[in-house]
Protein backbone atom coordinates (compact mmCIF):
# COMPACT_ATOMS: atom_id res chain seq x y z
CA UNK A 1 0.00 0.00 0.00
CA UNK A 2 1.94 2.98 -1.32
CA UNK A 3 1.32 6.53 -0.09
CA UNK A 4 0.77 8.53 -3.28
CA UNK A 5 3.07 11.28 -4.51
CA UNK A 6 2.64 14.57 -2.61
CA UNK A 7 0.08 13.17 -0.17
CA UNK A 8 2.14 13.82 2.96
CA UNK A 9 2.87 17.38 4.16
CA UNK A 10 6.47 18.39 3.25
CA UNK A 11 7.84 18.37 6.83
CA UNK A 12 6.48 14.89 7.50
CA UNK A 13 7.74 13.60 4.14
CA UNK A 14 11.23 14.91 5.01
CA UNK A 15 11.03 13.41 8.52
CA UNK A 16 10.28 9.93 7.10
CA UNK A 17 13.33 10.24 4.84
CA UNK A 18 15.41 11.00 7.96
CA UNK A 19 13.93 8.01 9.83
CA UNK A 20 14.54 5.59 6.93
CA UNK A 21 18.03 6.85 6.06
CA UNK A 22 20.02 4.99 8.80
CA UNK A 23 18.46 1.65 7.82
CA UNK A 24 19.12 2.19 4.11
CA UNK A 25 22.69 3.38 4.77
CA UNK A 26 23.30 0.33 7.00
CA UNK A 27 21.88 -1.97 4.31
CA UNK A 28 23.92 -0.25 1.59
CA UNK A 29 27.14 -0.67 3.63
CA UNK A 30 26.34 -4.36 4.16
CA UNK A 31 25.68 -4.73 0.43
CA UNK A 32 28.92 -2.93 -0.55
CA UNK A 33 30.98 -5.12 1.82
CA UNK A 34 29.28 -8.27 0.55
CA UNK A 35 29.96 -7.26 -3.07
CA UNK A 36 33.59 -6.41 -2.24
CA UNK A 37 34.12 -9.88 -0.70
CA UNK A 38 32.30 -11.71 -3.47
CA UNK A 39 31.74 -9.64 -6.67
CA UNK A 40 29.47 -12.34 -8.16
CA UNK A 41 26.89 -11.58 -5.42
CA UNK A 42 26.01 -8.43 -7.36
CA UNK A 43 24.35 -10.51 -10.07
CA UNK A 44 22.32 -12.51 -7.54
CA UNK A 45 21.24 -9.32 -5.79
CA UNK A 46 20.14 -7.86 -9.12
CA UNK A 47 18.12 -11.02 -9.72
CA UNK A 48 16.65 -10.78 -6.20
CA UNK A 49 15.63 -7.15 -6.82
CA UNK A 50 13.96 -8.02 -10.13
CA UNK A 51 12.19 -11.00 -8.48
CA UNK A 52 10.88 -8.75 -5.69
CA UNK A 53 9.61 -6.16 -8.19
CA UNK A 54 7.80 -8.73 -10.33
CA UNK A 55 6.45 -10.54 -7.23
CA UNK A 56 4.85 -7.29 -6.06
CA UNK A 57 3.26 -6.88 -9.51
CA UNK A 58 1.43 -10.25 -9.43
CA UNK A 59 -2.33 -9.88 -9.25
CA UNK A 60 -3.97 -11.73 -6.34
CA UNK A 61 -7.75 -12.20 -6.60
CA UNK A 62 -9.36 -10.28 -3.71
CA UNK A 63 -12.61 -10.82 -1.85
CA UNK A 64 -14.23 -7.81 -3.50
CA UNK A 65 -13.87 -9.46 -6.91
CA UNK A 66 -11.12 -7.09 -8.02
CA UNK A 67 -7.36 -7.78 -7.88
CA UNK A 68 -4.72 -6.62 -5.40
CA UNK A 69 -0.94 -6.81 -5.38
CA UNK A 70 1.15 -8.50 -2.67
CA UNK A 71 3.85 -6.42 -0.98
CA UNK A 72 6.38 -9.24 -1.42
CA UNK A 73 8.19 -8.00 1.69
CA UNK A 74 7.52 -11.11 3.79
CA UNK A 75 8.77 -13.61 1.25
CA UNK A 76 11.63 -11.27 0.30
CA UNK A 77 12.75 -10.98 3.94
CA UNK A 78 12.65 -14.77 4.42
CA UNK A 79 14.67 -15.35 1.23
CA UNK A 80 17.13 -12.43 1.29
CA UNK A 81 17.14 -11.14 4.97
CA UNK A 82 15.92 -7.70 6.19
CA UNK A 83 19.14 -5.59 5.82
CA UNK A 84 19.41 -6.51 2.13
CA UNK A 85 15.66 -5.97 1.73
CA UNK A 86 16.00 -2.37 2.99
CA UNK A 87 18.20 -1.62 -0.05
CA UNK A 88 16.43 -3.89 -2.53
CA UNK A 89 13.04 -2.66 -1.26
CA UNK A 90 14.22 0.94 -1.69
CA UNK A 91 15.31 0.20 -5.26
CA UNK A 92 12.02 -1.57 -6.01
CA UNK A 93 9.98 1.31 -4.54
CA UNK A 94 11.98 3.82 -6.60
CA UNK A 95 11.29 1.76 -9.74
CA UNK A 96 7.60 1.44 -8.86
CA UNK A 97 7.40 5.23 -8.44
CA UNK A 98 9.19 6.03 -11.70
CA UNK A 99 7.97 3.19 -13.94
CA UNK A 100 4.40 2.78 -12.63
CA UNK A 101 3.68 6.01 -10.66
CA UNK A 102 2.84 3.80 -7.64
CA UNK A 103 4.04 5.69 -4.57
CA UNK A 104 6.19 8.73 -5.25
CA UNK A 105 9.52 10.47 -4.84
CA UNK A 106 8.44 12.84 -2.05
CA UNK A 107 6.81 9.93 -0.18
CA UNK A 108 9.66 7.49 -0.89
CA UNK A 109 11.04 7.82 2.66
CA UNK A 110 7.66 7.00 4.22
CA UNK A 111 7.05 4.09 1.82
CA UNK A 112 10.58 2.71 2.39
CA UNK A 113 9.99 2.80 6.15
CA UNK A 114 6.71 0.86 5.96
CA UNK A 115 7.47 -1.55 3.10
CA UNK A 116 11.23 -1.99 3.04
CA UNK A 117 12.07 -1.68 6.75
CA UNK A 118 9.20 -2.46 9.15
CA UNK A 119 7.47 -5.06 6.93
CA UNK A 120 10.63 -7.15 6.31
CA UNK A 121 11.88 -6.90 9.93
CA UNK A 122 8.49 -7.95 11.37
CA UNK A 123 8.21 -10.75 8.82
CA UNK A 124 11.72 -12.02 9.51
CA UNK A 125 11.32 -11.79 13.30
CA UNK A 126 8.09 -13.83 13.13
CA UNK A 127 9.71 -16.35 10.77
CA UNK A 128 12.81 -16.76 12.97
CA UNK A 129 10.75 -17.09 16.17
CA UNK A 130 8.49 -19.79 14.74
CA UNK A 131 11.42 -21.72 13.24
CA UNK A 132 13.40 -21.54 16.52
CA UNK A 133 10.32 -22.73 18.42
CA UNK A 134 10.28 -25.79 16.17
CA UNK A 135 7.47 -24.64 13.87
CA UNK A 136 7.24 -25.94 10.33
CA UNK A 137 8.40 -24.05 7.27
CA UNK A 138 4.83 -23.61 5.95
CA UNK A 139 3.54 -22.11 9.21
CA UNK A 140 6.57 -19.81 9.53
CA UNK A 141 6.31 -18.57 5.93
CA UNK A 142 2.54 -18.00 6.19
CA UNK A 143 2.85 -16.04 9.44
CA UNK A 144 5.85 -14.05 8.16
CA UNK A 145 4.16 -13.02 4.89
CA UNK A 146 0.75 -12.26 6.47
CA UNK A 147 2.10 -10.36 9.47
CA UNK A 148 4.71 -8.56 7.35
CA UNK A 149 1.89 -7.34 5.11
CA UNK A 150 -0.25 -6.34 8.10
CA UNK A 151 2.68 -4.50 9.72
CA UNK A 152 3.18 -2.53 6.50
CA UNK A 153 -0.49 -1.56 6.46
CA UNK A 154 -0.45 -0.58 10.16
CA UNK A 155 2.63 1.62 9.69
CA UNK A 156 1.04 3.32 6.65
CA UNK A 157 -2.08 4.01 8.77
CA UNK A 158 0.13 5.46 11.54
CA UNK A 159 1.95 7.66 9.01
CA UNK A 160 -1.36 9.00 7.66
CA UNK A 161 -2.82 9.45 11.16
CA UNK A 162 0.25 11.45 12.23
CA UNK A 163 -0.13 13.65 9.15
CA UNK A 164 -3.89 14.13 9.45
CA UNK A 165 -5.04 13.85 13.11
CA UNK A 166 -8.79 13.78 13.77
CA UNK A 167 -10.19 17.21 14.83
CA UNK A 168 -12.01 15.65 17.83
CA UNK A 169 -9.98 12.63 18.94
CA UNK A 170 -6.56 13.45 17.49
CA UNK A 171 -4.05 10.79 16.47
CA UNK A 172 -5.96 7.78 17.87
CA UNK A 173 -9.20 8.72 16.15
CA UNK A 174 -7.38 9.25 12.85
CA UNK A 175 -5.58 5.91 13.28
CA UNK A 176 -8.93 4.13 13.71
CA UNK A 177 -10.36 5.91 10.65
CA UNK A 178 -7.43 5.14 8.33
CA UNK A 179 -6.95 1.66 9.80
CA UNK A 180 -10.65 0.89 9.41
CA UNK A 181 -10.90 2.00 5.78
CA UNK A 182 -7.76 0.11 4.68
CA UNK A 183 -8.62 -3.00 6.74
CA UNK A 184 -11.38 -3.86 4.24
CA UNK A 185 -8.79 -4.72 1.61
CA UNK A 186 -5.59 -5.26 3.58
CA UNK A 187 -6.66 -8.02 6.01
CA UNK A 188 -7.93 -10.34 3.24
CA UNK A 189 -4.86 -9.38 1.19
CA UNK A 190 -2.51 -10.30 4.07
CA UNK A 191 -4.13 -13.74 4.35
CA UNK A 192 -3.95 -14.16 0.56
CA UNK A 193 -0.28 -13.14 0.53
CA UNK A 194 0.44 -15.63 3.32
CA UNK A 195 -1.22 -18.47 1.40
CA UNK A 196 0.52 -17.51 -1.85
CA UNK A 197 3.93 -17.35 -0.14
CA UNK A 198 3.44 -20.86 1.29
CA UNK A 199 2.59 -22.20 -2.18
CA UNK A 200 5.63 -20.42 -3.69
CA UNK A 201 8.03 -21.81 -1.06
CA UNK A 202 6.58 -25.33 -1.46
CA UNK A 203 7.07 -25.08 -5.22
CA UNK A 204 10.62 -23.72 -4.84
CA UNK A 205 11.49 -26.50 -2.38
CA UNK A 206 10.64 -28.98 -5.14
CA UNK A 207 12.17 -27.25 -8.16
CA UNK A 208 14.90 -24.99 -6.76
CA UNK A 209 15.98 -26.60 -3.47
CA UNK A 210 19.67 -25.80 -4.03
CA UNK A 211 18.95 -22.07 -4.33
CA UNK A 212 16.91 -22.18 -1.09
CA UNK A 213 19.80 -23.99 0.67
CA UNK A 214 22.25 -21.38 -0.64
CA UNK A 215 19.95 -18.66 0.79
CA UNK A 216 19.71 -20.51 4.13
CA UNK A 217 15.94 -21.14 3.94
CA UNK A 218 16.29 -24.95 3.77
CA UNK A 219 18.59 -26.62 6.27
CA UNK A 220 18.44 -30.23 5.12
CA UNK A 221 21.20 -31.37 2.73
CA UNK A 222 20.22 -32.25 -0.84
CA UNK A 223 19.23 -35.91 -1.37
CA UNK A 224 21.80 -37.71 -3.50
CA UNK A 225 20.32 -39.67 -6.41
CA UNK B 1 7.60 -2.85 -21.30
CA UNK B 2 5.91 -0.23 -19.16
CA UNK B 3 3.92 2.53 -20.88
CA UNK B 4 5.79 5.33 -19.07
CA UNK B 5 9.17 3.81 -19.95
CA UNK B 6 8.15 3.46 -23.61
CA UNK B 7 7.06 7.12 -23.62
CA UNK B 8 10.41 8.12 -22.08
CA UNK B 9 12.40 6.14 -24.67
CA UNK B 10 10.43 7.34 -27.69
CA UNK B 11 9.55 10.93 -26.76
CA UNK B 12 11.08 14.10 -28.25
CA UNK B 13 12.99 14.81 -25.01
CA UNK B 14 14.80 11.45 -25.16
CA UNK B 15 18.12 13.04 -26.15
CA UNK B 16 18.02 15.75 -23.47
CA UNK B 17 20.37 15.44 -20.49
CA UNK B 18 18.54 13.71 -17.57
CA UNK B 19 19.70 16.50 -15.22
CA UNK B 20 17.72 19.07 -17.26
CA UNK B 21 14.52 17.02 -17.06
CA UNK B 22 15.10 16.23 -13.38
CA UNK B 23 15.59 19.92 -12.61
CA UNK B 24 12.35 20.84 -14.40
CA UNK B 25 10.06 18.08 -13.15
CA UNK B 26 11.51 17.70 -9.64
CA UNK B 27 11.61 21.49 -9.28
CA UNK B 28 7.92 21.62 -10.14
CA UNK B 29 7.33 18.70 -7.76
CA UNK B 30 9.10 20.59 -4.95
CA UNK B 31 6.91 23.66 -5.69
CA UNK B 32 3.75 21.51 -5.68
CA UNK B 33 4.62 19.96 -2.31
CA UNK B 34 6.24 22.92 -0.53
CA UNK B 35 4.10 25.87 -1.67
CA UNK B 36 0.56 26.33 -0.26
CA UNK B 37 -1.83 24.04 -2.23
CA UNK B 38 -3.79 27.08 -3.38
CA UNK B 39 -2.40 28.52 -5.59
CA UNK B 40 1.12 26.92 -5.58
CA UNK B 41 0.15 23.30 -6.25
CA UNK B 42 -2.41 24.38 -8.85
CA UNK B 43 0.16 26.39 -10.84
CA UNK B 44 2.85 23.69 -10.55
CA UNK B 45 0.46 20.92 -11.58
CA UNK B 46 -0.97 22.96 -14.45
CA UNK B 47 2.53 23.82 -15.73
CA UNK B 48 3.58 20.14 -15.54
CA UNK B 49 0.39 19.03 -17.34
CA UNK B 50 0.91 21.54 -20.17
CA UNK B 51 4.56 20.49 -20.58
CA UNK B 52 3.62 16.81 -20.44
CA UNK B 53 1.05 16.79 -23.25
CA UNK B 54 2.60 19.79 -25.09
CA UNK B 55 6.36 19.90 -25.70
CA UNK B 56 7.00 16.42 -24.25
CA UNK B 57 4.18 15.01 -26.44
CA UNK B 58 3.06 12.27 -24.04
CA UNK B 59 -0.33 10.79 -24.92
CA UNK B 60 -3.07 11.80 -22.45
CA UNK B 61 -4.23 8.15 -22.51
CA UNK B 62 -0.83 7.05 -21.14
CA UNK B 63 -0.99 9.74 -18.45
CA UNK B 64 -4.52 8.80 -17.38
CA UNK B 65 -3.75 5.06 -17.33
CA UNK B 66 -0.65 5.62 -15.17
CA UNK B 67 -2.59 7.93 -12.81
CA UNK B 68 -5.43 5.48 -12.09
CA UNK B 69 -3.90 3.59 -9.14
CA UNK B 70 -2.44 6.63 -7.29
CA UNK B 71 -5.72 8.52 -7.80
CA UNK B 72 -7.58 5.58 -6.23
CA UNK B 73 -5.29 5.88 -3.19
CA UNK B 74 -5.89 9.65 -3.02
CA UNK B 75 -9.67 9.14 -3.22
CA UNK B 76 -9.67 6.41 -0.54
CA UNK B 77 -7.36 8.29 1.82
CA UNK B 78 -9.32 11.52 1.50
CA UNK B 79 -12.55 9.96 2.84
CA UNK B 80 -11.27 9.83 6.49
CA UNK B 81 -10.50 13.57 6.27
CA UNK B 82 -14.18 14.29 5.61
CA UNK B 83 -15.43 12.59 8.77
CA UNK B 84 -14.78 13.08 12.49
CA UNK B 85 -14.64 10.29 15.06
CA UNK B 86 -16.09 11.54 18.37
CA UNK B 87 -16.01 8.07 19.93
CA UNK B 88 -15.12 4.59 18.63
CA UNK B 89 -17.48 3.67 15.75
CA UNK B 90 -19.26 7.04 16.00
CA UNK B 91 -18.53 8.97 12.85
CA UNK B 92 -20.04 12.25 11.74
CA UNK B 93 -19.50 14.25 8.57
CA UNK B 94 -17.06 17.08 9.20
CA UNK B 95 -17.93 20.12 7.08
CA UNK B 96 -14.70 21.83 8.17
CA UNK B 97 -12.72 18.92 6.73
CA UNK B 98 -13.71 19.70 3.14
CA UNK B 99 -11.08 22.42 2.65
CA UNK B 100 -8.09 20.44 4.09
CA UNK B 101 -9.25 17.34 2.18
CA UNK B 102 -9.44 19.30 -1.10
CA UNK B 103 -6.02 20.88 -0.41
CA UNK B 104 -4.41 17.50 0.33
CA UNK B 105 -5.98 15.82 -2.71
CA UNK B 106 -5.09 18.82 -4.92
CA UNK B 107 -1.46 18.84 -3.73
CA UNK B 108 -1.19 15.10 -4.33
CA UNK B 109 -2.68 15.27 -7.86
CA UNK B 110 -0.38 18.19 -8.77
CA UNK B 111 2.67 16.33 -7.43
CA UNK B 112 1.59 13.18 -9.31
CA UNK B 113 1.52 15.11 -12.62
CA UNK B 114 5.05 16.43 -11.89
CA UNK B 115 6.22 12.87 -11.20
CA UNK B 116 4.64 11.71 -14.47
CA UNK B 117 6.50 14.51 -16.31
CA UNK B 118 9.77 13.02 -15.01
CA UNK B 119 8.78 9.37 -15.57
CA UNK B 120 7.43 9.84 -19.09
CA UNK B 121 10.45 11.84 -20.33
CA UNK B 122 13.45 10.33 -18.51
CA UNK B 123 14.38 6.66 -19.00
CA UNK B 124 15.76 5.04 -15.85
CA UNK B 125 18.59 3.61 -17.96
CA UNK B 126 19.84 7.22 -18.40
CA UNK B 127 19.52 8.04 -14.69
CA UNK B 128 21.02 4.97 -12.99
CA UNK B 129 24.61 5.18 -14.37
CA UNK B 130 24.75 8.86 -13.30
CA UNK B 131 23.52 8.33 -9.72
CA UNK B 132 27.04 7.70 -8.35
CA UNK B 133 27.73 11.42 -9.01
CA UNK B 134 25.17 12.13 -6.28
CA UNK B 135 27.10 9.97 -3.81
CA UNK B 136 25.22 6.68 -4.23
CA UNK B 137 27.78 3.81 -3.90
CA UNK B 138 28.60 2.27 -7.33
CA UNK B 139 27.74 -1.21 -6.00
CA UNK B 140 24.18 -0.03 -5.24
CA UNK B 141 23.72 1.67 -8.63
CA UNK B 142 25.06 -1.43 -10.39
CA UNK B 143 22.63 -3.70 -8.49
CA UNK B 144 19.83 -1.26 -9.41
CA UNK B 145 20.92 -1.31 -13.08
CA UNK B 146 20.98 -5.14 -13.09
CA UNK B 147 17.53 -5.19 -11.48
CA UNK B 148 16.27 -2.78 -14.16
CA UNK B 149 17.63 -4.92 -17.00
CA UNK B 150 16.34 -8.20 -15.59
CA UNK B 151 12.86 -7.07 -14.66
CA UNK B 152 11.81 -6.59 -18.30
CA UNK B 153 12.78 -10.20 -19.06
CA UNK B 154 10.95 -11.42 -15.97
CA UNK B 155 7.82 -9.38 -16.72
CA UNK B 156 7.76 -10.93 -20.22
CA UNK B 157 8.22 -14.40 -18.68
CA UNK B 158 5.35 -13.84 -16.24
CA UNK B 159 3.13 -12.66 -19.08
CA UNK B 160 3.92 -15.76 -21.14
CA UNK B 161 3.36 -18.08 -18.16
CA UNK B 162 0.06 -16.34 -17.31
CA UNK B 163 -1.22 -16.67 -20.89
CA UNK B 164 -0.29 -20.35 -20.94
CA UNK B 165 -2.04 -20.91 -17.58
CA UNK B 166 -5.15 -19.00 -18.72
CA UNK B 167 -5.30 -21.08 -21.91
CA UNK B 168 -5.32 -24.20 -19.68
CA UNK B 169 -8.16 -22.79 -17.48
CA UNK B 170 -5.67 -22.05 -14.71
CA UNK B 171 -7.81 -19.23 -13.29
CA UNK B 172 -11.15 -21.07 -13.32
CA UNK B 173 -11.53 -21.33 -9.54
CA UNK B 174 -9.84 -19.69 -6.54
CA UNK B 175 -7.91 -22.88 -5.88
CA UNK B 176 -6.50 -23.09 -9.42
CA UNK B 177 -5.86 -19.32 -9.46
CA UNK B 178 -3.66 -19.53 -6.35
CA UNK B 179 -1.83 -22.55 -7.75
CA UNK B 180 -1.24 -20.66 -11.00
CA UNK B 181 0.03 -17.57 -9.15
CA UNK B 182 2.45 -19.70 -7.15
CA UNK B 183 3.60 -21.17 -10.47
CA UNK B 184 4.25 -17.67 -11.82
CA UNK B 185 6.25 -16.66 -8.74
CA UNK B 186 8.20 -19.95 -8.82
CA UNK B 187 8.95 -19.53 -12.53
CA UNK B 188 10.32 -16.00 -12.11
CA UNK B 189 12.45 -17.04 -9.12
CA UNK B 190 14.00 -19.92 -11.06
CA UNK B 191 14.50 -17.80 -14.21
CA UNK B 192 15.97 -14.84 -12.30
CA UNK B 193 18.56 -16.98 -10.52
CA UNK B 194 19.32 -19.06 -13.62
CA UNK B 195 19.93 -15.85 -15.61
CA UNK B 196 22.12 -14.44 -12.82
CA UNK B 197 24.21 -17.62 -12.83
CA UNK B 198 24.59 -17.51 -16.63
CA UNK B 199 25.59 -13.85 -16.45
CA UNK B 200 28.09 -14.76 -13.73
CA UNK B 201 29.65 -17.46 -15.94
CA UNK B 202 29.70 -15.20 -18.99
CA UNK B 203 31.38 -12.37 -17.09
CA UNK B 204 33.90 -14.74 -15.46
CA UNK B 205 34.94 -15.94 -18.93
CA UNK B 206 35.52 -12.30 -19.93
CA UNK B 207 37.78 -11.60 -16.92
CA UNK B 208 35.19 -9.96 -14.62
CA UNK B 209 36.94 -7.97 -11.90
CA UNK B 210 33.94 -6.65 -10.00
CA UNK B 211 33.04 -3.52 -11.97
CA UNK B 212 29.97 -3.42 -14.21
CA UNK B 213 30.48 0.19 -15.30
CA UNK B 214 28.88 0.91 -18.68
CA UNK B 215 29.69 3.66 -21.15
CA UNK B 216 27.39 6.61 -20.63
CA UNK B 217 26.60 8.71 -23.68
CA UNK B 218 28.02 12.20 -23.19
CA UNK B 219 25.29 14.84 -23.38
CA UNK B 220 25.59 18.57 -22.86
CA UNK B 221 23.28 20.37 -20.50
CA UNK B 222 21.34 22.95 -22.51
CA UNK B 223 21.80 26.43 -20.99
CA UNK B 224 18.56 27.83 -22.54
CA UNK B 225 16.54 24.87 -21.15
CA UNK B 226 18.03 25.39 -17.66
CA UNK B 227 17.41 29.16 -17.85
CA UNK B 228 13.79 28.59 -18.94
CA UNK B 229 13.34 26.08 -16.09
CA UNK B 230 14.70 28.51 -13.50
CA UNK B 231 12.48 31.26 -14.95
CA UNK B 232 9.38 29.05 -14.77
CA UNK B 233 10.08 27.98 -11.17
CA UNK B 234 10.75 31.57 -10.04
CA UNK B 235 7.55 32.70 -11.79
CA UNK B 236 5.48 30.00 -10.07
CA UNK B 237 6.90 30.86 -6.64
CA UNK B 238 6.40 34.61 -7.20
CA UNK B 239 2.84 34.31 -8.54
CA UNK B 240 1.93 31.87 -5.74
CA UNK B 241 3.19 34.30 -3.10
CA UNK B 242 1.41 37.30 -4.67
CA UNK B 243 -1.89 35.52 -5.36
CA UNK B 244 -1.73 33.64 -2.04
CA UNK B 245 -1.29 36.89 -0.08
CA UNK B 246 -4.45 38.36 -1.67
CA UNK B 247 -6.66 35.42 -0.54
Amino acid sequence: MHIAEGYLPPVQAAAWFAVSAPFVVHGSRALVQQVRRDPETKLLLGAAGAFTFVLSALKIPSVTGSCSHPTGTGLGAVLFRPPVMSVLGGIVLLFQAVLLAHGGLSTLGANIFSMAIVGPWVAYAVYALIRRAGGGLDVAVFAAAALGDLATYCVTSVQLALAFPDPATGFLGALMKFGGIFALTQIPLAISEGLLSVLVVRLLTRVSGDDLRRLGVLRTPAVQA
Amino acid sequence: MFALDIAAHTGPWRSRHPAEKAMLSLGLLACAVALPPWPGALFSGAAAAVLLVGPARVSPAVVLRAARVPLLFVATSTVPLLVTMHAPARLTVNAEGVVPAAQTAGRSVAALICLLLFSATTPLSDVLPRLHRLGVPPAVTEVAALTYRMLFLLVDSVRAVREAQAARLGFRTWRTAYRSLAGQAGAIFVRAFSRARRLEEGLALRGYTGSLAVQVEARRVSAPFVAATVGLLVLIVAVSVVVGSQW
